[in-house]
This record gives structure tokens, sequence and C-alpha cells, in this order.
């Protein structure tokens, strides 16, 4: 799969490749310090001493960049886990069982379907404290319908397959089947689908963050470092510039990737 | 026609009961009594307690929010910790700037996506149509309030053409107005139109593999007329739901760029409430946002069931 994906879409595996380069080896790779501030050299702009100039305490933008990567990774796995696990459980159990718990299932996720995530968001902030992990949990807790109707569809799409009522008649339960026979056929869209929602993951980290209910100064985020620039527009826009288009980058990426992985699922005839 | 209704209004109250339910306890549950926020430093437990009396804090959870709902319902939602207005008040100067923010953005995505989307359906090979996409792809990628630091940095600081922020009400001055809403409209407009127009293409696609298309195609009818007058209209009630379903992204949206631009509506107040912890104005908020999130949606169901009697046998 690797080799294909590289071959016809290098831009998204490039874009995911450095975002996922910064994410890990962020901190050995910033040329300066995160947090470190220095007055005499603030808010300069890109060249010089610093490749991306500096922010407003003087803080290397390249380095903060870097590690609000490493933040945007950490958005991602806590929604995709949220996400990825409660959609995929309810969606299975919904299509592979049918009946009373499809019923139920279904209802549930037609009601957090599109329900505002700021709101969720809101009521979670405010019942306990601004945090990565408290704003993210709202974004998974929106995922979850998208990783149920995929899992929840193949489901029934497999539930009755030849190979499927072998293994009953082998004397399977039905959890077990669905464990071992029908999970493994759906990891491909699972992929497909964690790929959107990781964009939105970070689209989301950036705007919490952006509004204080997220990732809190002074640790580095991509939507702290743009609330920060948002007070020196007329001073110094590189500042947003350069934040915007380094969050942007990444999802650009995860979507472009996410097109070229669901294009490569077809084609595999999964 | 009313079996279908008085489902959709079975459904759309039950919601209503869960999202009120969410706006309650968003406060109930809050750490720190209500009694000891609103007496400051001036707080001993004897006072908390008195406070806490008076306010029925004392009384058990369920009859709590038994009182909560009936005071709700008589459109009494408390007064702010912060300002100590009542909270309907707030809630009411607030809510005319954000439906003019919303209603102008949807206009804009819409006036722009449809159009756009029909257009990509059609032209499938043109020269235009690759870069056309990938602009779309570019759009979705790219955060709105991001959008919206540029539009300031360019029209504001650079160019100084347009207001970076704050509000006049229409009915003072309708010029100053609009120039106020011009970025934050575009910006917000940014979080709907693209994925819009992706949305238009693929069922304008889907109409035009349609019979009756190619029918109308050989009586010899011109291919903008066919588009015009039998692709647009069945595109149009298909993408009537899905901006049903992107109402809470208008919603999240709508909050994001009113920072942004310091309009004085429901996300702004909502976000100063959350970070000085005013407790009834969260559940205000919520419950507005939520409330309006459920009737547009019951509306929009309606509005389909209308337009296209074979969702009414559902």
């Amino acid at each position: 799969m690797l080799p294909y994906l590289i071959r016809r879409h290098p831009v998204p595996v490039a874009l995911v490749s450095a975002f996922l380069l910064a994410a890990a080896f962020g901190p050995w790779l910033a040329p300066g310090s995160m947090t470190e501030t220095d007055l005499s050299a603030a808010l300069l702009g890109p060249g010089g001493g610093h490749l991306l100039g500096t922010d407003s305490l003087g803080r290397d933008v390249l380095s903060r960049l870097l590690g609000s990567a490493r933040v945007a990774a950490e958005a991602f796995v806590i929604v995709v886990l949220i996400g990825g696990v409660a959609g995929t459980v309810m969606g299975t159990l919904a299509g592979g069982i049918g009946g009373l718990p499809d019923m139920v299932i279904s209802r549930i996720i037609d009601a957090v379907q599109g329900f505002p995530t700021i709101l969720v968001a809101i009521v979670i902030v405010a019942l306990l404290k601004p945090s990565l992990t408290n704003a993210m949990t709202a974004v998974g807790i929106a995922a979850i319908p998208d990783f149920a109707r995929v899992s929840r569809s193949i489901a029934i799409q497999l539930r009755d397959r030849e190979f499927i009522q072998a293994v009953r008649g082998l004397g399977a339960s039905e959890i077990g089947i669905l464990w071992t026979e029908v999970l493994p056929n759906m990891i491909g869209p699972l992929i497909v689908v964690a790929s959107f929602d990781g964009a939105q993951a970070i689209m989301w980290e950036a705007a919490l963050s952006f509004l204080g209910l997220g990732v809190q100064p002074p640790s580095p985020s991509f939507g702290s470092m743009l609330r920060e620039a948002q007070d020196y527009l007329s001073i110094q826009p590189w500042l947003a510039v350069v934040s915007g288009m380094a969050v942007s980058a990444v999802i650009l990426g995860l979507n472009l990737l996410g097109d070229a992985l669901s294009d490569y699922c077809e084609l595999a005839g999964a | 026609m009313l079996r279908h209704l008085a489902r959709r209004l079975a459904g759309a109250l039950i919601a209503l009961l869960c999202v009120t339910t969410l706006a309650f306890f968003a406060t109930a549950l809050a750490p720190g009594s209500p009694a000891s926020v609103l007496l400051g430093n001036m707080a001993t437990p004897e006072r908390v307690a008195a406070v806490s009396r008076q306010l029925g804090l004392d009384k058990p959870l369920p009859t709590r929010y038994l009182l909560w709902l009936e005071q709700t319902a008589q459109g009494n939602l408390g007064t702010s910790n912060l300002s100590f207005q009542p909270v309907a008040d707030l809630l009411g100067a607030a809510l005319p700037v954000t439906l003019e923010l919303a209603f102008l953005s949807l206009a804009l995505s819409v006036l722009v996506a449809f159009p756009a989307g029909l257009l990509l359906a059609q032209h499938r090979q043109r020269m235009w149509t690759r870069p056309a996409m990938a602009a779309i792809t570019l759009g979705v990628s790219v955060p709105g309030f991001w959008v919206g630091l540029i539009l300031i940095v360019a029209f504001a600081v650079k160019l100084r053409l347009l207001p970076s922020g704050g509000y006049v009400a229409f009915s003072r001055d309708p010029l100053a107005n609009l120039r106020h809403m011009v970025l934050p409209t575009v910006s917000l407009a940014i979080y709907l139109a693209p994925a819009l127009v992706r949305f238009v293409r693929v069922a304008a696609q889907t109409v035009l593999r349609e019979e009756y298309i190619d029918t109308a195609r050989s009586k010899g009818i011109s291919s903008a007329r066919v588009l015009l007058h039998h692709v647009a209209p069945n595109t149009l009630v298909v993408t009537l739901t899905y901006i049903g379903l992107q109402l809470g992204v208008l919603i999240s949206g709508a909050i994001v760029i009113e920072v942004i631009f310091a309009l004085p509506g429901i996300g702004r107040l909502g976000m100063s409430a959350v970070l000085n912890r005013d407790y009834p104005v969260i559940q205000g908020v919520v419950l507005v946002a939520a409330t309006a999130y459920v009737a547009v949606n019951f509306l929009v169901d309606i509005a389909y069931g209308l337009i296209d009697p074979r969702i009414r046998a559902h």
C-alpha cells in the first residue's frame, strides 16, 4: 500500500510524514526552546537567527510550531481513541446483531450526529477545566457517529456472507464472529474515517485552544499561537500567517490522504 | 402528512428535553457552589448556606431540575454572576447579532456554492475542473477563523477598507452595520461553502444520471435549460437536508468568528461566561443554541416532507 501511495499521491504522503516527524521528534529537531522568553528579540520576522521569526515574548516560532505538531498529534489520538473505539463498537454491534440493539444505537447516533461540537466542549470545560483532553473529549464524542455508521454498514454487508456462515456453523459465538471475522474486514474503511476525522480533530484543537478552552499558555499549540498572534496583527502579521499555514498544511495533508486511501480501498475492492 | 408531522414533533420535543437537561447539569454539577461564587470574598459557611437556601440549592437535584424547567419555560433564566443583569436580557441583546451573522453567511454560502456545484457536475472534463476541485479541498482544510485573521490583516490593517471588528446595529446605521459584517460573513462562509460545493456536485451528478435527464436531452432541450429546470430543483431538495445537518458547523463556526471580530453575539457572550465561570449565562447560551439547533432541524424535516412526498411515507 505504501509504495502505491508514495507513487500516486506524493503530496499527502509528504505532508503527513512531515507532520508525524515533527510530532515524534519535535523537541529534538527544535532549534530553540519552546517556552524560553527573550524580550530583546520579540516579534522578529523570518530569517536571521530565528528561521521563522519570534513571537511577542521572543520565543522561537519554528520551535513552537514543532511543539504544536505534537499537541495536534495528541488531539488526533484522543479523538480517534474515543470516536473510533466507541463508534466502532456501537456500529459493529448494531450492524452485526440487528434488531432492538440496532434500533437503539441508530437512534443515539442520529441524535449525536451534527450536534454543535462547541456546545459539548463548553459544557465539558465548564464542568471541569480548560485542557487539551477535556476539549478533545467533546470532539471525540462528535466523531462517534462517523465511525459507527461506517462499521455498521460493513457489519450488515458481512453478516450473512458465506465465510461468516461457515464460522457460525462451526459453533462460534456471535460476538466472537464480530471480533475475529467482521472487525478485521473493516480496518481499511475505518482508517479512511480516521484520516478525515483526524483532520477535523486538528482543526478543532486549533479552534478550541484559540478560544482558550484547550491548551493553556505557555504551552505551544496551533490554536494558542494564533490567539497570541491576533494581538499583533498590525505589528507582525507574519506570526498569524505562518502559524495558520502550518496547521492548514497538516489538515490538508490528512484530508488528501483520506481521499487517496478511499481510492485505494475502492481499487482493492474492500 | 399529519402523522409525519406528529412523529417529527415528538422527536423534536424529546431532543429538546435532552438538551435542556444537558444545559441544567452543565451548571448544577459544576465545581464550587453558585452561592459561594455570588458571595465572592464575603463568603462564610453561614452566608453560603443562607444564600443556597434562598436560591433553592439545598433541595435535591431532581426537584431543582423540575423547578428550573418551570422557571425556564416562563423565560426566567436567572441573573449573571458577573454583571447581575437578567440572563434573558443578555441573550435577547446578543441573539440578533448572531442571527444576522448566521443568516448572511448561510445566504452567501448557498449563493456561491450551489451554482458552483452544479457547474462542476455539468462540466467534469474542463481545464478549470481540476484546479477548482483542488481549491475546494484547500478550502475544506483551512480553518475559517484563520482566514478571518488574514482578512483582518489584508482589508483592515493594510488596505484600511473595512473595520477589523465591532458591531453597529442595522437599525441605527444600515451601511455601517453591513461594513462591519463583511469580513465575519466571509470568514464564516469558509466553514460552509467548500463542503457545500462538494455535496452539491455529487448530488447533481446523481440527478444527471437519471433517465428523465436523457429524455429531456433527447427532446432537444439545451443543456443549460436542463441544468436550470431539471437538475437544479431536484438537487436543491437534497441540499436542504444537508444544510440542516451542517447547522452544528454553522453554530460552532459563528461562536469562533464572533470572538475574532468582537461581535457581541451569543458566542462571545458564552465564551466570556465560560472563561469567567458565569454559570447562569453558560446555561442560557447552551439552551438557546441547542434549542435553535433542534428547532431548525425540525423545520428542515417538515419542509423536506412538504417538498418531497416520498419522505412522508417513511
